[in-house]
């Protein structure tokens, strides 16, 4: 296990930023870690880089045991962190703010620089290595602060918003570098609002908000909850009322003449067909669907405020 | 301690002496201050100098010290300047580290670098070991050649009147070697201890510059005949400052805290 971590919690002062966090990351698992602003997203990475020493709970991070201040130096040369902002120094080329982490982290610096070389041509950064990082476009500030993050070849990343900004054809060589390093068998925490993108990198993810909502498969958190796509003659927007007057009163998209129900249990399906009959659908097929991410992730962040 | 790694702090100062040095704006203002702490002695002793029988100087002398020799009292005058600028030549010392560690501190707050950084594995202590050697270094080596200066322009300008080196004398070599850089450290730690307390700065800047006041109360007094300065009046003010620095010492251990930092910053 590359992570470890039981009733983790971190409170300043009177105000506790996140509690009861336990959950697992194996080693090479791209993980994801969601929850809206202010969930303790950032709070609970900062604990797991060594930032921040947990008020409660404990944990491991690449064997390296949370909290105890005399291993924060050695589990720091172990992680690398993509912070949300990339904090590069702006007067400083793209080589020098390079080689000072390089330094800061004690690695061999030709080695370290010939892997380097590799990630800057990846990311399209090859050959502007000299110009000071002021020059650069937010796009190339971000993927830089990538390559900064891998300079000395971490075990685990934790990477905060990593397309944040980011245009689309960036952003997916962002997504795509990650999966590439997810390849090569590096443990990847991925703390992102992009929900199609952690979709499409984690294999699991953390829902936090205060505290820990759920730790689940991605293809888990999907099954949970049923969705019913229901294909009918017409717009199906006009449908949406019907719906609404439901006792359990289901969430539901449209798109054309498609409707998406989302439901508790297989027992609501029959009153789902017979709300909608009733009130003047011709439906040509009914199909249980996947639940789309972003359902499962809003019902639980919702669960429980509304409890 | 046993964490503490030499290599993450020349890397520290490495990086940080790299960006002064592509700071234009920082290395002006910070050759303004020694530019005026060279030249104004200059014009004062240039003034003695040009005509030492001005009666003017015997009655400025008698003010000071009514034993004088009214007929060296020119070159009574310009020892007394010079023992008197001493004061104002240590504003150099602590105005110029404030100037780069409260850019170098806060400086990390403002550009959002302070999270990459204290996620490397650079310790609390190597970080304020690398940003004070990279505004001590500077500040020091600044002092040094604006003194180099002082004494070949004082001797040049003086020989007319003194025929003799008149500096470096005992007490300014003293005071350069010994006195400047304990007020450089306090400079250095005054600004480093409110730049860990406040983000912005210019703010950390001026709230730092405050305790250039000091000196310029000490200097008013001298000029102004009521303090007489000399090695051992200045080695007094070494002997106080020193004890503020090693109060700074023990502050900064508290202060500077990666918790604290990230917490509070991060």
């Amino acid at each position: 296990m590359s992570i470890v971590v039981e009733g983790l919690e971190k409170r300043f002062g009177e105000r506790v930023a996140v509690t009861g966090l336990t959950f697992e990351v194996k080693a090479g698992e791209v993980f994801g870690l969601l929850g809206p602003n202010g969930a303790g997203k950032t709070t609970t990475v900062r604990m797991l880089t060594g930032l921040l020493a947990p008020t409660r709970g404990k944990g491991t991070v690449c064997g390296i045991e949370l909290g105890r201040a005399s291993d924060g130096t050695a589990l720091r040369k172990r992680v690398g962190l993509l912070t949300e902002q990339p904090g590069l120094y702006e007067r400083l080329s793209a080589r020098e703010n390079l080689t000072f982490f390089m330094r800061l982290h004690e690695v061999d610096e030709k080695a370290a620089w010939k892997r380097t070389q590799g990630y800057l041509e990846r990311f399209g950064l090859a050959g502007r290595e000299d110009e000071p990082v002021g020059g650069f476009s937010k796009g190339m500030r971000q993927k830089l602060a990538i390559v900064r993050t891998l300079v000395h070849e971490p075990e685990v990343i934790f990477l905060d918003e990593p397309t944040s900004g980011l245009d689309p054809q960036s952003a997916r060589t962002v997504r795509d570098a990650v999966a590439e390093l997810a390849a090569e068998g590096r443990t990847l925490v991925l703390c992102s609002h992009n929900l199609a993108e952690v979709e499409r990198l984690c294999t699991r993810v953390a829902v936090v908000k205060s505290h820990l909502r759920t730790v689940a498969a991605l293809t888990k958190l999907r099954r949970e909850g049923l969705a019913l796509e229901v294909h009918v003659e017409g717009e199906a927007a006009a449908l949406l009322p019907a719906l609404a007057s439901l006792p359990f009163a289901p969430a539901a998209h449209h798109e054309g003449n498609k409707l998406k129900v989302m439901l508790a249990s297989q027992a609501q399906a029959p009153d789902v067909v017979a709300a909608l009959v009733a009130a003047g659908a011709r439906i040509h097929s009914v199909a249980r669907a996947a639940r789309p991410l972003e359902e499962a992730y809003l019902e639980l962040v919702r669960e429980e405020d509304e409890a | 301690m046993s964490d503490f790694s030499f290599a993450r702090v020349k890397a520290v100062l490495w990086k940080d002496l790299l960006e002064l040095k592509k700071n234009n704006g920082m290395i002006w203002s910070m050759l303004a201050l020694p530019a005026v702490i060279v030249l104004v002695p200059l014009g004062i002793v240039r003034t003695y100098v040009a005509n030492p029988s001005d009666p003017n100087f015997r009655a400025i002398a008698l003010y000071y010290d009514f034993t004088v020799d009214t007929d060296n009292a020119a070159r009574f005058l310009v020892d007394k300047v010079l023992a008197d600028w001493f004061v104002l030549y240590l504003m150099m010392p602590v105005f110029v580290p404030i100037l780069i560690s409260s850019h170098a501190v806060s400086g990390e707050k403002e550009k959002r670098t302070l999270e990459p950084l204290l996620s490397s594995p650079v310790t609390p202590l190597e970080l304020v070991i690398g940003k004070s050697l990279a505004s001590l270094i500077p500040s020091v080596s600044v002092c040094l050649l604006a003194f180099f200066f002082l004494c070949v322009g004082v001797d040049l300008v003086a020989w007319p009147l003194a025929h003799d080196f008149i500096l470096p004398n005992l007490m300014w070599t003293f005071g350069v070697f010994v006195i400047a850089p304990l007020f450089a450290f306090f400079g250095n730690g005054v600004a480093v201890l409110i730049s860990a307390r406040v983000g912005d700065s210019r703010l950390a800047q001026q709230l730092a510059g405050l305790f250039v006041l000091p000196l310029v109360g000490l200097a008013a007094g001298q000029f102004g005949g009521v303090l007489k300065a000399g090695p051992e009046y200045y080695a007094l003010i070494g002997g106080i400052v020193l004890v503020l620095d090693l109060a700074i010492v023990f502050s900064a251990r508290r202060l500077f805290d990666r918790e604290r930092l990230m917490s509070r910053w991060g």
